[in-house]
């Protein structure tokens, strides 16, 4: 059973929409788990990002320090990068607040905010993470092996772009017309 | 007019001198992309996306200013061209805030298609994310320069079509903006006659009716060449 490919998916900054579009395949989940194993995401148990990971497949852009040395770290234990959703590959949503600096928007968020009581708090969990000035997508911090686009990728390109891989085929959306964004 | 003997991508052509290079192509089903070229308005070659190389000419120019000339030989599909393309359409995407999924020309939008003809999975140039203005001054109507790529369509058409003269544009390089009269909110335009041609002439969702939501956005340029057809006609 060694043969079977190793999947691991990740959300960093993104509002977990692409993963949704993962489990829109449905059934389909069935054709992949005769091919692979799904060794971590957000859906299974498990904290770190494990080793020899063959295919990470990769939501969200880099929003923050803990964002950045995971990107790293996952770079590190796989073999192909694929960029999910064009959060991931161009910022999209998550980076409309670069055009602001990073205090504004915190206190927009935490302070100004309409619904706020009082004269509120910005969160200073030394837990919590640390947002970088600049959201960034994947490949200005590492290099990214495939993308696919979209907000979200549909089901059915997700489907097809795993198959193909886990056949050990290139994907080429364009060809099949699924290349989207928006 | 006289006839005479052109040559596009190895294919002898006649055709009728004075016409450009992108009419040519037009009419004989030769793919030439464009963002800037409107039916019906003037061509000012702003996008570069028509590019084509013409043997003998060191430089590529753009086919929608480029009269045909005799003997001429041009190729519009070569590799180069294409990597030009490609480029231009990323550097399109990455000078102001294009996001797609919160923009209201969502599916209807001629620079998201024109990344998926040029194939472009992503952008490989660092995105300048200026702080750009959102005009709502206008009772109806709705100017984004966030989605702006400065085609001028909404100028030429303002001008040429409906003779109003509100639109004009300001500065130079990545600060070069549209703007309204002297530089005045829209709403307090003194010209504008509110008649909604450069909203149906934005290639994207710079220009857009208050009226709709996300995605809802439906655009007709087509209607400009008619509007065109009956101003000259004095109708």
């Amino acid at each position: 059973m060694d043969s079977k490919k190793k999947i691991a998916t990740v959300c960093l900054g993104g509002c977990s929409g692409c993963h949704m579009s993962i489990l829109d395949i449905d059934e389909r989940i069935l054709d992949v788990a005769k091919l692979a194993d799904i060794v971590k995401s957000p859906i299974v148990d498990g904290k770190e990002f494990p080793e020899g990971v063959d295919i990470a497949i990769v939501e969200g852009s880099v929003t923050s320090d803990e964002h950045w040395h995971e990107i790293k770290l996952i770079r590190k234990r796989s073999k192909f990068i694929v960029a999910l959703g064009d959060c991931a590959v161009m910022t999209n949503v998550t980076g409309m607040r670069n055009y602001f600096p990073l205090q504004e928007v915190i206190d927009e968020a935490y302070k100004n905010s309409v619904s706020n009581d009082a004269e509120g708090a910005e969160p200073n969990d030394p837990a919590l993470l640390k947002l970088h000035d600049k959201v960034v997508p994947l490949q200005e911090v590492v290099k990214v092996d495939f993308i696919i686009p979209g907000c979200p990728p549909s089901a059915d390109t997700i489907f097809y772009v795993l198959f193909e891989f886990l056949n050990n085929r290139i994907p080429n959306l364009s060809e099949v017309n699924k290349l989207k964004y928006g | 007019m006289q006839n005479i003997t052109i040559y596009i991508d190895d294919k002898k052509l006649e055709v009728e001198s004075g016409k450009t290079i992108l009419e040519v192509c037009r009419n004989n089903n030769i793919e030439i992309l464009t963002m800037c070229h409107l039916e019906g308005v003037l061509d000012v070659g702003a996008c570069r996306l028509c590019l084509v190389e013409i043997e003998g000419v060191n430089k590529l120019l753009s086919a929608c200013t480029t009269k045909v000339a005799a003997n001429m030989v041009i190729r519009t599909s070569t590799e180069r061209i294409k990597r030009y393309q490609r480029i231009t359409t990323e550097l399109l995407f990455a000078e102001r805030n294009h996001m797609c999924s919160v923009c209201v020309a969502n599916g209807k939008c001629e620079l998201q298609n024109l990344g998926y003809k040029v194939e472009m999975d992503s952008i490989r140039y660092p995105r300048l994310f200026p702080q750009c203005e959102v005009d709502t001054s206008h009772s109806w109507y709705v100017l984004d320069h966030n989605r702006c790529i400065m085609c001028t369509r909404c100028v030429r058409v303002c001008s040429e079509v409906e003779g109003a003269f509100n639109w004009s544009v300001k500065n130079r390089g990545y600060q070069v903006r549209i703007i309204s009269d002297f530089n005045t909110p829209w709403g307090e335009s003194t010209t504008c006659t509110s008649c909604g041609k450069c909203l149906h002439a934005c290639p994207t969702g710079a220009l857009w009716p208050k009226a709709i939501v996300q995605g809802q956005l439906d655009k007709k340029p087509e209607i400009i060449e008619e509007l065109m057809a009956k101003r000259k006609m004095g109708l």
